[in-house]
C-alpha cells in the first residue's frame, strides 16, 4: 500500500465513531479511488499510459481536493485534541505539495497540447482542401477520359468503315465508265436539243429492242455483226464487258455527252423520229402515263 | 502540534510555486491554514475561495482544446496529418505537372 493509501486509512481510524459521517465517506472513497487508480496502473500499465491528459488532470485536482480537505480538517481537530500520529499532518502536506507539482506540469503539458491542437487544425484544413483539389482533378479527368473514350470508339468505327470500304473498293475507272454508260442513254436527262414530238426516249424504244440482241437471238452471232451491236443496249449498260464493242466514245480521249445515244445512224439503223410509222408507235407508246417523259420528273 | 515543520515545507515549495502560480493551489491553502492560525473570520472566505479556484480549474480542463488524448496519442496524429499533406501536395504536383499527352517513341 503506497503512502497516500496509508495516510488515508490512519485519517479514516483516526476519526472514530464521532466523526463526521461526511467526512469518513470522504476518507473512504478517497482511498478506494487511490487503491482503484494503484491496481489500475498496475494491472493495466499501459492502458495508464494512453490515459489523456484530461483524465489525468481531472484525477490529479480530486486528490488535491481530498488531501487539502484532510489537512485542513486535520489541522483543525489538532487545535482540540492531539493527533494520533505524529508527522501524519506534514506527510499530507508533502503529499499535496507533490500532487500540485504533478497538477502543474499536466497544465504545462495541457497548454503544449493546445498549441499543437491549433496545428493540427490547421493541418485538417490544408488538408481538406487537397481533398477538394483532387477531387476536382479527378471529375476534370474523368470528364477527358470520357471524351476521349468517345473520340476513339468514333475512329474505330470510322475506321472499321475504311477497311469495309477498302475490301469492296471499285476502281475509278470502272465507275466513270459506268457513268458515262448511263448518261450516253440521255437516261438521266433530255438532250439539250429535245423538244416535245423528238421520238427519242430515256428508255429503249420498241424498234430498239427489235432490232436488239434480244430481238434477234436466233438471228444474231455470238460475237455479234463485225463485232459490232446496237449502241443503245450498250449504252444503256445491259450488256456484259466481254460483249462490249469498242465504241468511240468508251475511249479514254473522248469527251463526255457528244454522241447522243441513236447513234443508230453508225450501224445503218434509221432514225426512227422521221419515220411516220415510228413515229405513231412511239406516240402510241408515249401515250402511257409511265412512260411519258413529258410526265417523267 | 507540527505548525513548524510545516511552514518550512510551505516556505520550501514557495520557490517552485512562483514560477506556475496561476496553476497551484498552495498558496491558498497556506492562507487558509495561516487564518486558521489567527483564528480569525476569514477561514470561511478562503475555503470558499479554494472551493471556487477548484471548480474553476474543472471548468478550465473540460473547455482546453486538445487534451482528450494523450500527448504521445496527439504527436502520432500529427505526424500522420503532416504525412497526409505532404503526400496530398506530392499527388497533386504529379498531376498537374504531368502531360497526359506525351506519345512514347519507338524504340
Amino acid at each position: 500500500m503506497n503512502t497516500t493509501d496509508n495516510i488515508l486509512l490512519r485519517a479514516i481510524v483516526y476519526c472514530g465513531p464521532s466523526a463526521n459521517r461526511r467526512h469518513c465517506l470522504t476518507l473512504a472513497s478517497a482511498c478506494y479511488f487511490s487503491r482503484m487508480r494503484k491496481r489500475g496502473e498496475t494491472v493495466m500499465a499501459a492502458a495508464a499510459a494512453e490515459k489523456s491528459t484530461k483524465e489525468k488532470l481531472l484525477s490529479t485536482l480530486d486528490d488535491i481536493e481530498v488531501l487539502s480537505r484532510e489537512l485542513i480538517e486535520m489541522l483543525a481537530l489538532s487545535r482540540t485534541q492531539k493527533l494520533p500520529q505524529p508527522g501524519e499532518d506534514t506527510d499530507i502536506l508533502e503529499l499535496l505539495v507533490q500532487r500540485d507539482k504533478e497538477f502543474q506540469e499536466l497544465m504545462q503539458t495541457a497548454v503544449e497540447q493546445g498549441k499543437v491542437h491549433q496545428e493540427m487544425q490547421a493541418l485538417e484544413k490544408e488538408v481538406e482542401k487537397r481533398d477538394s483539389d483532387i477531387q476536382q482533378l479527378q471529375k476534370q479527368l474523368k470528364e477527358a477520359e470520357h471524351i476521349l473514350a468517345t473520340a476513339v470508339y468514333q475512329a474505330k468505327e470510322k475506321l472499321k468503315s475504311i477497311e469495309k470500304a477498302r475490301k469492296g473498293s471499285i476502281s475509278s475507272e470502272e465507275i466513270i465508265k459506268y457513268a458515262h454508260r448511263i448518261s450516253a442513254s440521255n437516261a438521266v436527262c433530255a438532250p439539250l436539243n429535245w423538244v416535245p414530238g423528238d421520238p427519242r426516249r430515256p428508255y429503249p424504244t420498241d424498234l430498239e429492242m427489235r432490232s436488239g440482241i434480244l430481238g434477234n437471238m436466233s438471228n444474231m452471232p455470238t460475237n455479234g455483226v463485225n463485232g459490232h451491236l446496237p449502241g443503245d443496249a450498250l449504252a444503256a449498260g445491259r450488256l456484259p464487258d466481254i460483249l462490249t464493242p469498242q465504241y468511240p466514245w468508251q475511249s479514254a480521249d473522248v469527251s463526255m455527252g457528244i454522241l447522243p445515244p441513236h447513234h443508230g445512224n453508225d450501224f445503218g439503223l434509221e432514225p426512227p423520229g422521221h419515220n411516220k410509222e415510228n413515229e405513231d408507235d412511239v406516240e402510241a407508246m408515249s401515250t402511257d402515263s409511265s412512260s411519258s417523259s413529258s410526265d417523267s420528273d | 502540534m507540527t505548525q513548524k515543520p510545516l511552514d518550512e515545507n510551505m516556505a520550501a515549495a514557495e520557490p517552485v510555486l512562483e514560477e506556475a502560480e496561476d496553476y497551484s493551489f498552495l498558496p491558498i491553502i497556506h492562507d487558509i491554514i495561516k487564518c486558521m492560525d489567527k483564528d480569525g473570520p476569514d477561514v470561511h472566505q478562503e475555503l470558499n475561495k479554494l472551493k471556487t479556484k477548484l471548480q474553476e480549474a474543472r471548468e478550465q480542463i473540460s473547455a482546453m482544446p486538445g487534451v482528450d488524448t494523450s500527448p504521445a496519442l496527439q504527436e502520432s496524429n500529427l505526424r500522420s496529418l503532416r504525412e497526409q499533406v505532404r503526400t496530398k501536395n506530392q499527388l497533386l504536383q504529379k498531376y498537374k505537372s504531368l502531360c497526359m499527352f506525351d506519345i512514347p517513341k519507338p524504340s
